[in-house]
C-alpha cells in the first residue's frame, strides 16, 4: 500500500505540471482582458499601459515559467518562512499576485478559507450525516412512504438550483420572518456564547441550502448502494445465522454499502474547497467560490490560474485518497 | 435402509404441509400488484432424523425457494412448517432467531454468500457471538475446530473470502453452517458452482459430517446422479409442485410420474448395456411461467401421456401402496 | 466585537435621537453594500467604480463635483479660475491653494508635497496608473510652498481640472507610498489596502473583494463629523440581493447601483423600509453605426476605412429611418425604470450642454421611417426585406450579454422588421466585448458588425475628451492596435475643426455652444443612434439621513454628512 501510494504520488507530479500548463494555456487563449471591466472613461492607451504593467506583453512561455517559479518555489518558501518565523535567502520574493487586488493570491485564499470551510464544509458534513441514515432506511424500506418521500425530497434537492432555494429562504426567513440575516458577515468573530449564536444564525440558511443539495446526492448513492447489497446472498447468510436485523443491516449491509459511498464522499471534498459559487453569491459569503468567479469575470489570470490549479491538486489528491480508502475498506482490492 | 415402514412410525424432524411461496409482482408508477410468481405451490413432505431428502427438478422449478421457505428465510404465503417440534411457519423476529441454530443452510453460490468484508474467522464466529456466550479463547478454539472439521488450514482464519478457491469457499460456508451444531441443514446445490473434481470432495465431506454429527439434510440439486448417491428419499419438483416423492431406489428403478420418467431418461447410465437400451423421452415445449401456471395438472402442457382430465383437475398428491407419493391422474 | 458596536451604536442612536447626532461618532454604525466588492483602496491601480467609491471615504481630491455637477473646493480654499487668478491667462497652468490645518489620518499634516507626490506616482511610466488620463498634458507639478501647488500643462488647457479633481484623482500620502513608485506599486499590498487619507473614515480592516471595516478618522477636519463611529462596506452578491438587504430586511443602510428590473425595485420599496433614489449623469445607451464595411471577406481590411464604406449604413436616409423606428420611451421604461429616460443626444448632460435640436427621434414614427426608405429607393422585396441595387437591409446587431440589452435587442428587431429591415442579434460576454484582446474578433473596438450597442459616459462635467472620441484620429484600426474610441469610424473635417476649436476655448458658454454643435453634427449625420439616458439608482434606509446622490463624483462623496434619523 505504501509503495503504491508513493508511486501514485510520484506519478501525480508530471500530471499536475501538465494540468497547470493546460490551465495556463486555456486562460491565455481565452479572449479575456483584465482591463475589460474597467469603466469606459479609462482611455485605450491607459489600458495598454495597464496591461503592460501586468506583464501581459511578455511571451507565454516566460509568463508560465514565472508563474511556476512563483507558485512552486516562492509561495512554499513563504509559507515556511511565515510558519517558522525565519528568513530564507533574501526573503523578498515575488509572490503570485492577483491583478485586481494587487495582493498575493495566497493571502486572498487564506483569508477566504475560513468562511468557505465553515459554511461549505459544514454543509457537507451535515449533508453526509443526514444522507447516510436516510439512504439506509429508504433502501431497507424500499417503496415505503418514507422512501417515496425521501425520493421526492432529494429530487427537489438536487434539481432545484441553490440560487432558487437560497433566495426563497431569504425571502421567508429574512424578509418575512426576520429570523436570520440575509448577508453573511465575514468579519464576525466568535468570542463568546452570544457571538456563537450569531454565527450559527448567519450560517443556518447557506448551510441548509447546501446541505439539502449534498444530502440529496449522497442519500441517493447510499440508497442505491444499500439496495445493491441488501439483495446479496451474504445478507441471507447473515439472516440464516440468526443475526438480529440491526446487525444484518448496520454491520453486514451498511459496511459493504459504505465502500462506494465513502469514495463518492472523498471525491466530493475538493468541491468543498472550491466553495459553492452560487450559494456564496446569494448570501454574499465571499468565499473561495466567489473569489474564483470574481477572478474569472475580471480576467484576473494569476488568481484564476492559481485557484484552478489548487483545485486540480485537490482533485488529484482526493482521487488518490479515495483509491487508498477503497483499498483499506474493501479487502478484495489490493494494491502493491 | 429398507425399513421405511419402521421409520414412518418415528416422528419426522421436519414436517412441511401445503407450503406455498408466492412472490408478488408489482408494476407501474404506483407499484400496484399485478400478479404473483408461484415459486412454491402447495408442497408437503417430511424429513426424518438422520436422513437426506433429495429435492430435484429443472432450473427455476422452485427448489431454492422451497429450501429457503422451509428455513423461513422468506415470509411464506401459506402452509405450515414444523422443525424439531417447533412450528415456525408464523414465527417472527426474536422467536424465529432463537430457533436458527437448529436449522442452517449451505448456499448455492459460495462466493456471494460470504460477506466480502469479513475474515473467515469472523464469518464463522459471528453466530457464536450471537447465540452462545463463549470466552474469546473458547470461541477461537471452536472456529479452529470447525475449520479442521471441514478441512481448512487454521492459517487461513484471518483471510478474506475472495482469497480462496471455490471449493475452499464452500468449505467455509459449511463450517459456518455447522458452527451452531444444527440438526437440520438445507444444502442448496452446494456443489453446483464447483469443479467436478472438487464436487466429490465436498460431497464426501457432507457425508462424513452427516455420519459424525447425525445431521439431517434437505439436499437440493438438479444433478440426479449425485442425488442418487446421497439421498435416502427423493422428491421431484416441477413448476412449484412436488410431482413424485419416493425412496431412492424405488424412484430410480421404477419412476411413476411421467415427468420423473422423462427426467430419469436423460441421465446416462454407468452400465453400458443398460445405457444402450435407454430410450430418452424428449419433452415438447417450454416450462410454463410460474406466474401463470396451466390449469389442471401443471405438467399437462408437456406430458406425453396427457389426458382430458389433466387439463381440468389438479391431481392429488397421493400415497401409493409402496409408500411413495405421486401426483398424477394415471395413478389409480 | 462588531456586533457589540452595532448594538452600542443602535442604543446610542435611540438615546440621543432628539439631540440628533451632535458630534463625531454619535450615530454609531452604518452599513453600506456594493454588490461589486472593492478589490483595492487605491483608485490609481484599479479604476473600477467600486474601488474608486469605497476609497473616496478615505482619500480625497482637492476639489469635488456636487450633485449638480458644480465644482466645490474640498481640500482647497477656492476653485482656481482665470478670473480669480488661479488659472494663468494662457491657460497653461493652474495653482491650487490648500486649506490650512488639514491632517492625514495618522495625524501628520497634509501638504503640497503629498499632492506633488501623487502626480509623480500616477505619471510614473511603469506603474500602470489607471487614472493617467486625468494627468494628460501635465508637464510639471510643483510645490510653491507647503500649501500651494502649481500644475503646468504642455499646451493651453481650457479645462485644467483634470488632476486632483473628482473621486478618481484623490491625493495619497507621500510618507506612506514613497516606496511604492512605478513597478513596485502592486507590491505595496498594505498601503493599497489601507491608505492614509484626509477623508472622514479610516480603514481598520480590508478584505479584498469582500468587506471593509472603517472607523471615524480622529483627525478629520470637522470635529463633529462624521456622525458614524464605524462603517462596514460589504461587497458581493448581486444587485437584487443588495436592494433587498436595504429595502426589505433593512440589514444595510445604503445600496449602490441597483440595476434590476424596475418593477421588482418598486415592489421592494413598497415594504416601507427604504427609499430608492436616482440621478442622471452623462451615461447614454447608444448604438454605434458602422460606417465602414464589416464584411468578413475583406480580411484584414474588415471594418476599417481602407475596407471601404458600409454598403448601406452610409446612406443617411437608412440611419434616420432606423432611428425614428425605435420607441425609446418603451426601451427606457422596460429596461431602466427610474434610471432611464429617452434621449436623442450622446451628450445629454450637464444641462448647459444638452441640445434640443434632435428631438425628432423622441417619438416613434414607423410610417415616417417607411416613407423615408421608400423615398430613398429601398423597395420591399418578396421576403419582406428592403433592398436596393441588390443590397439588402440586413443588419448584424451586437452588444454585451446582459438581460436588459437582450430585451432591447429583441424590441428593436421587432420595430425594424416593421420597416423592412432584417436584424440578426448577437451578444458577447462583457469581458470579451469590452476587453481589448487583440486576438478576439468580438471586441467593441473591432466592431465586426453593422450596429453595436453599449453605454458610454464621461466623468466629471467637461465633455471635451468625450467629444474628441469621434475625431478622425480616434478611429480604431490594426495600425493603432484597434485602440481608439471612434467606433462608428466617423470622419468629418468639420467635426475635427470643432474639436480643435473646443480645445482652445476657455469661456464656459462658448464651450457649451461648440460641444452642442458637435453633438448635433454627430446626431444629424447619424453616426450614432442614442437610445436611453441612463441614471444611477441607489437605495438608502429610511433611517439614514443626509444622502445626496451624486453622479458627477463618488456616490459616497458626502458620507461625512450622513446621519441617523
Ligand atoms: N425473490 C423473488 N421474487 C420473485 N420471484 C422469484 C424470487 N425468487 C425466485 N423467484 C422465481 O421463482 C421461481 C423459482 O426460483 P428458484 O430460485 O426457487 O428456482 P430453482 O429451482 O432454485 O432454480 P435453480 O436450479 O436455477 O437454482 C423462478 O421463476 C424465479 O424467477
Ligand atoms: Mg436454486
Amino acid at each position: 500500500m505504501l509503495n503504491y501510494t508513493i508511486r501514485r504520488l510520484l506519478f501525480t507530479i508530471p500530471t499536475l505540471l501538465f494540468i497547470s500548463f493546460i490551465i495556463f494555456l486555456l486562460l491565455d487563449l481565452a479572449p479575456n482582458d483584465p482591463t475589460g471591466n474597467l469603466p469606459m472613461t479609462i482611455t485605450p492607451d491607459v489600458r495598454e499601459k495597464i496591461r503592460e504593467s501586468l506583464g501581459l506583453g511578455q511571451p507565454i512561455h516566460i509568463r508560465y515559467f514565472k508563474w511556476c517559479v512563483q507558485f512552486f518555489v516562492n509561495e512554499p518558501l513563504n509559507i515556511v518562512e511565515q510558519y517558522f518565523d525565519i528568513t530564507i535567502g533574501q526573503g523578498d520574493r515575488l509572490r503570485v499576485s492577483s491583478w485586481s487586488t494587487r495582493s498575493p493570491v495566497g493571502d486572498l485564499i487564506a483569508e477566504r478559507m475560513p468562511q468557505t470551510l465553515w459554511v461549505v464544509g459544514m454543509s457537507y458534513v451535515i449533508g453526509i450525516l443526514i444522507a447516510v441514515p436516510i439512504g439506509v432506511y429508504s433502501a431497507y424500506r424500499q417503496y415505503s412512504w418514507f422512501d417515496q418521500t425521501g425520493t421526492f425530497v432529494s429530487m427537489v434537492g438536487f434539481s432545484v438550483p441553490t440560487f432558487f432555494t437560497g433566495v426563497l429562504m431569504i425571502v421567508i426567513f429574512s424578509v418575512y420572518l426576520g429570523w436570520f440575516p440575509s448577508k453573511y458577515d465575514t468579519l464576525h468573530v466568535v468570542t463568546d456564547w452570544e457571538s456563537f449564536v450569531f454565527q450559527v444564525r448567519q450560517s443556518i440558511m447557506p448551510v441548509s441550502v447546501l446541505a439539502l443539495f449534498n444530502a440529496s446526492t449522497i442519500s441517493r448513492f447510499m440508497r442505491a448502494s444499500m439496495l445493491d447489497n441488501l439483495n446479496q446472498d451474504y445478507v441471507r447468510t447473515a439472516r440464516a445465522k440468526g443475526m438480529t436485523e440491526r446487525i444484518v443491516v448496520l454491520v453486514h449491509v451498511l459496511r459493504n454499502s459504505l465502500i462506494p459511498v465513502v469514495t463518492v464522499i472523498a471525491l466530493g471534498i475538493p468541491q468543498v474547497f472550491g466553495g459553492a459559487i452560487i450559494t456564496e453569491q446569494v448570501f454574499s459569503i465571499n468565499g473561495l467560490g466567489a473569489l474564483l468567479i470574481q477572478g474569472i469575470q475580471g480576467a484576473d489570470i494569476p488568481l484564476v490560474q492559481t485557484l484552478t490549479f489548487i483545485f486540480a491538486v485537490l482533485i488529484v489528491f482526493f482521487n488518490l485518497i479515495a483509491d487508498i480508502l477503497y483499498g483499506i475498506l474493501d479487502p478484495r482490492i489490493r494494491y502493491d | 435402509m429398507l425399513d421405511n415402514t419402521a421409520d414412518a412410525q418415528k416422528t419426522p424432524l421436519v414436517k412441511v404441509d401445503n407450503l406455498k411461496m408466492y412472490f408478488p409482482i408489482y408494476k407501474g408508477v404506483f407499484r400496484r400488484q399485478v400478479g404473483e410468481v408461484k415459486a412454491v405451490d402447495d408442497i408437503s413432505f417430511e424429513i426424518f432424523e438422520g436422513e437426506t431428502l433429495g429435492l430435484v427438478g429443472e432450473s427455476g422449478c422452485g427448489k431454492s425457494s422451497a429450501g429457503r421457505a422451509v428455513l423461513r428465510l422468506y415470509d411464506i404465503t401459506d402452509g405450515s412448517i414444523v422443525v424439531n417440534g417447533h412450528d415456525i411457519s408464523t414465527s417472527h423476529g426474536d422467536n424465529l432467531r432463537k430457533l436458527r441454530p437448529e436449522m442452517q443452510m449451505i448456499f448455492q453460490d459460495p462466493q456471494a454468500s460470504l460477506n466480502p468484508r469479513m475474515s473467515v474467522a469472523a464469518i464463522i464466529a459471528e453466530p457464536l457471538d450471537e447465540h452462545q456466550s463463549l470466552t474469546k479463547k473458547a470461541r477461537m478454539e471452536r472456529v479452529f475446530e470447525l475449520m479442521d472439521a471441514v478441512g481448512l488450514s487454521r492459517d487461513f482464519a484471518k483471510r478474506f473470502p475472495h482469497e480462496f478457491s471455490g471449493g475452499q469457499r464452500q468449505r467455509i460456508g459449511i463450517a459456518r453452517a455447522l458452527a451452531l451444531n444444527p440438526k437440520f441443514i438445507v444444502c442448496d446445490e452446494p456443489i453446483a458452482a464447483l469443479d467436478v473434481s472438487i464436487q466429490a470432495q465436498v460431497v464426501n465431506l457432507l457425508e462424513d459430517l452427516q455420519d459424525k454429527l447425525g445431521l439431517t439434510y434437505l439436499f437440493i440439486s438438479h444433478d440426479l446422479s449425485m442425488v442418487r448417491h446421497l439421498a435416502t428419499r427423493v422428491a421431484v419438483m416441477y413448476l412449484g409442485k412436488i410431482v413424485e416423492l419416493a425412496p431412492r431406489d424405488l424412484l430410480y428403478s421404477d419412476p411413476q410420474h411421467p415427468y420423473t420418467q422423462a427426467l430419469l431418461s436423460a441421465v446416462p447410465e454407468a452400465d453400458p448395456t443398460v445405457e444402450s437400451s435407454r430410450t430418452r423421452i424428449i419433452l415438447e415445449g417450454d416450462v410454463p411461467s410460474p406466474t401463470n401456471p396451466p390449469s389442471g395438472c401443471n405438467f399437462s402442457t408437456r406430458c406425453p401421456k396427457v389426458m382430458d382430465i389433466c387439463k381440468i383437475d389438479t391431481p392429488e398428491f397421493k400415497q401409493l401402496k409402496d409408500g411413495r407419493h405421486v401426483a398424477c391422474h394415471l395413478m389409480k | 466585537m462588531r456586533m457589540k458596536s452595532i448594538l452600542i451604536g443602535a442604543a446610542a442612536a435611540l438615546a440621543l435621537a432628539p439631540a440628533a447626532n451632535a458630534g463625531r461618532g454619535d450615530a454609531g454604525h452604518v452599513n453600506i453594500i456594493y454588490w461589486q466588492a472593492a478589490s483595492i483602496l487605491n483608485p490609481f491601480l484599479s479604476g473600477g467604480t467600486k474601488d474608486v467609491e469605497s476609497s473616496s471615504m478615505v482619500i480625497e481630491p482637492l476639489a469635488r463635483y456636487d450633485e449638480n455637477g458644480n465644482m466645490v473646493p474640498w481640500l482647497v480654499t477656492e476653485i482656481p479660475t482665470v478670473a480669480n487668478g488661479g488659472v494663468s491667462e494662457d491657460l497653461t497652468s493652474i495653482t491650487w491653494k490648500i486649506s490650512p490645518g488639514i491632517l492625514w489620518s495618522d495625524g501628520s499634516p497634509f501638504t503640497s508635497a503629498d499632492v506633488v507626490f501623487t502626480a509623480d506616482y500616477c505619471m510614473d511610466e511603469t506603474g500602470g496608473c489607471q487614472q493617467l488620463a486625468k494627468f494628460s498634458d501635465v508637464t510639471n507639478v510643483e510645490a510653491l510652498d507647503d500649501l500651494t501647488v502649481k500644475v503646468t500643462f504642455g499646451k493651453p488647457k481650457p479645462f485644467p481640472y483634470g488632476p486632483f479633481v473628482g473621486g478618481e484623482s484623490p491625493i495619497i500620502q507621500k510618507a506612506q507610498f514613497a516606496d511604492c513608485m512605478g513597478a513596485k506599486a502592486p507590491e505595496c499590498t498594505e498601503q493599497n489596502f489601507g491608505p492614509h487619507g484626509t477623508g472622514p473614515f479610516r480603514v481598520t480592516e480590508f478584505r479584498a473583494n469582500d468587506v471593509i471595516s472603517m472607523e471615524a478618522n480622529p483627525h478629520y477636519r470637522d470635529p463633529n463629523k462624521p456622525a458614524f463611529a464605524t462603517l462596514t462596506f460589504k461587497g458581493g452578491g448581486d444587485a437584487a440581493a443588495a436592494a433587498r438587504s436595504v429595502l426589505e430586511t433593512a440589514e444595510f443602510d445604503y445600496a449602490w447601483n441597483l440595476q434590476i428590473d424596475p418593477a421588482i425595485l418598486t415592489q421592494m420599496a413598497g415594504a416601507g423600509k427604504g427609499t430608492v433614489v436616482s440621478a442622471f449623469g452623462t451615461g447614454v445607451e447608444r448604438m454605434m453605426v458602422n460606417l465602414t464595411n464589416p464584411d468578413a471577406a475583406l480580411g484584414d481590411k474588415r471594418s476599417t476605412v481602407e475596407g471601404g464604406p458600409h454598403p448601406f449604413l452610409t446612406d443617411a436616409a437608412v440611419r434616420r429611418a432606423l432611428s425614428i423606428a425605435i420607441d425609446r420611451n418603451t426601451l427606457a421604461e422596460v429596461g431602466y425604470g427610474a434610471a432611464g429616460k429617452a434621449t436623442c443626444n450622446v451628450l445629454p448632460a450637464p444641462a448647459i450642454y444638452a441640445s434640443t435640436a434632435n428631438d425628432e427621434c423622441l417619438v416613434q414614427d414607423i410610417a415616417k421611417a417607411n416613407a423615408i426608405l421608400d423615398e430613398a429607393g429601398w423597395a420591399v422585396g418578396s421576403d419582406g426585406v428592403r433592398a436596393k441595387d441588390g443590397v439588402r437591409l440586413s443588419i448584424l446587431y451586437q452588444t454585451s450579454t446582459n438581460a436588459v440589452r437582450q430585451d432591447t435587442q429583441a424590441l428593436v428587431k421587432q420595430w425594424w422588421s416593421e420597416i423592412g429591415v432584417e436584424t440578426e442579434l448577437k451578444n458577447i460576454s462583457a469581458s470579451v466585448f469590452f476587453g481589448g484582446d487583440q486576438s478576439s474578433p468580438d471586441t467593441f473596438q473591432k466592431h465586426f458588425s453593422d450596429i453595436e450597442m453599449y453605454t458610454n459616459l464621461f466623468n466629471g462635467t467637461d465633455p471635451e475628451a468625450y467629444m474628441n472620441s469621434w475625431t478622425c484620429a480616434e478611429i480604431p484600426n490594426p495600425g493603432n492596435n484597434w485602440l481608439g474610441s471612434n467606433m462608428p469610424r466617423y470622419c468629418n473635417p468639420a467635426y475635427d475643426a470643432l474639436s480643435a476649436e473646443l480645445s482652445g476655448t476657455a469661456d464656459i458658454d462658448e464651450r457649451a455652444r461648440i460641444a452642442k454643435a458637435m453633438n448635433d453634427m454627430l446626431m444629424q449625420e447619424g453616426a450614432m443612434i442614442p437610445l436611453v439616458h441612463r441614471g444611477r439608482v441607489s437605495a438608502h434606509s429610511n433611517t439614514l439621513g443626509g444622502v445626496v446622490l451624486n453622479t458627477w463624483d463618488s456616490e459616497l462623496w458626502n458620507v461625512a454628512d450622513w446621519t441617523r434619523n
